[in-house]
C-alpha cells in the first residue's frame, strides 16, 4: 500500500511540475568549464610549494628561535653592566692598561698595591707609629730621592 | 568497473602517468560534479570553490582509493561530503538560526545572477531550500540527475528503503510548500 502510494505520489511530480527532466535554472560564467582545469592545476601547485616552504621553516623554527633567545639573554644581561661600568671608568680602566709600568706613579702603586693584602697594607700604615726610627743618613735619603719611591713604596719597604 | 575506468585508475596511481590521467578525470566528471554542488549549495562561487576542493582531495588521496566501488560514486561521494560539511561550517560559524540560513539561502538564489530561471522554476527551486540538507540532495540527485537509487545508496551511504522514503517525504514538502505559496 505505502509503495503502491510513493509510486502514485511520483506520477504526481510529473503531473504537477510538467517534465521532470528539468535542468536547474543555474548557468556559469561564461568559459567556466574551459578555464576550470587550468586554475584548479594552479591552486595544486600554489598549495604545494606552501607545503615546502612551510616545511622548510618548521625545521628553522627551532634553531631560529634558540639564536633569538640567546641574543635576548645577552642583550639582557650585557645593558646593566654596560650601565654599572660607566664609558668614564671604562675608558680610565682600558688607559691604565696599556700605560707602560715606567710610566705614572698611579700606575706603579695599583701595581703595587694589587700585591699586598689589605691586611699587609693597613698593618704596615697602622704601625708605622711603632716603627723604629731608622737613622736617616745622607746616604739613605740621597738613595730615595733618586729612586723617586711614592708614599706607598716607601712604607711597604722593609 | 569497466576495462577504462580501471586503467584511468591504474594511471592516477603512477606517478609517471599521474598528471596526465588527472586531467583527463577532471574533463570527464567537472560538470557533473559542478551542478551535483551547485544545486546543494545554491551559490556558483561557493560550489566553484567546493569543486575544487573535492578535485584537491582527490589529488592527494588517490593512492588510498580502495577501488571498492567506481571511481564515479568515490568523486560523488567527496563532493557530497564536501557540499554538506560547507553547510555544516556556515551554521557553526553564525550564530543565526537554521530557519535564518534557509532564508540566507533563498535570498542567495533570489540575488544570485547566474540564475536564470522562470518564476515557477524559482518557485521549485525556494520550495527545495526548504528541505533538510540530505534531503534536499536526495531529491536533487533522484529528480534532476535521474539516479537510480542502488546508485544514489552507494554514494550516500543510505539503504535504497531509506532513500526511497526520503524522496517521497521530499515531494509531499515540496507540493505543500507550492500550494501555501498559491493561496
Amino acid at each position: 500500500m505505502y509503495r503502491k502510494e510513493m509510486k502514485e505520489k511520483d506520477k504526481n511530480i510529473e503531473h504537477q511540475f510538467g517534465n521532470p527532466k528539468i535542468e536547474p535554472p543555474f548557468r556559469v560564467p561564461e568559459g567556466y568549464f574551459e578555464t576550470f582545469a587550468d586554475r584548479l592545476k594552479a591552486r595544486i601547485e600554489e598549495e604545494e610549494h606552501h607545503v615546502i616552504k612551510r616545511s622548510v621553516f618548521f625545521y628553522l623554527k627551532p634553531v631560529l628561535s634558540m639564536a633569538a633567545s640567546i641574543a635576548l639573554i645577552i642583550l639582557l644581561v650585557n645593558a646593566p653592566i654596560r650601565k654599572f661600568l660607566s664609558p668614564e671608568k671604562v675608558d680610565l680602566a682600558v688607559q691604565q692598561s696599556n700605560n707602560d709600568s715606567s710610566g705614572s706613579n698611579n700606575s706603579i702603586s695599583e701595581d703595587l698595591l694589587s700585591y699586598l693584602s689589605e691586611d699587609q697594607f693597613l698593618s704596615a700604615v697602622t704601625d708605622m707609629d711603632n716603627l723604629e726610627p731608622r737613622t736617616l743618613s745622607a746616604d739613605n735619603l740621597a738613595h730615595y730621592i733618586a729612586a723617586d719611591y711614592n708614599d706607598y713604596e716607601i712604607i711597604t719597604e722593609n | 568497473m569497466d576495462l577504462n575506468e580501471k586503467e584511468l585508475i591504474a594511471n592516477l596511481k603512477s606517478v609517471e602517468k599521474r598528471e596526465k590521467a588527472f586531467q583527463l578525470l577532471v574533463k570527464t566528471y567537472q560538470e557533473r560534479l559542478y551542478w551535483h554542488i551547485r544545486k546543494i549549495v545554491m551559490n556558483h562561487d561557493d560550489a566553484d570553490d567546493i569543486l575544487q576542493n573535492v578535485y584537491i582531495k582527490v589529488w592527494r588521496n588517490v593512492d588510498g582509493f580502495r577501488e571498492d566501488s567506481s571511481i564515479f560514486t568515490w568523486l560523488f561521494r567527496i563532493a557530497t561530503n564536501e557540499s554538506l560539511t560547507h553547510l555544516q561550517k556556515q551554521r557553526r560559524h553564525s550564530v543565526i538560526s537554521m530557519n535564518e540560513i534557509t532564508d540566507s539561502l533563498a535570498e542567495s538564489l533570489e540575488t544570485d545572477v547566474y540564475f536564470e530561471g522562470s518564476e515557477i522554476e524559482k518557485k521549485l527551486q525556494l520550495a527545495i531550500i526548504q528541505l533538510p540538507d540530505k534531503q534536499r540532495i536526495v531529491f536533487n540527485m533522484k529528480y534532476f540527475d535521474e539516479m537510480k537509487y542502488e546508485e544514489m545508496s552507494e554514494i550516500l551511504n543510505t539503504s535504497v528503503g531509506a532513500l526511497k522514503a526520503s524522496f517521497h517525504f521530499a515531494v509531499k514538502k515540496i507540493e505543500d510548500f507550492l500550494k501555501e505559496d498559491l493561496k
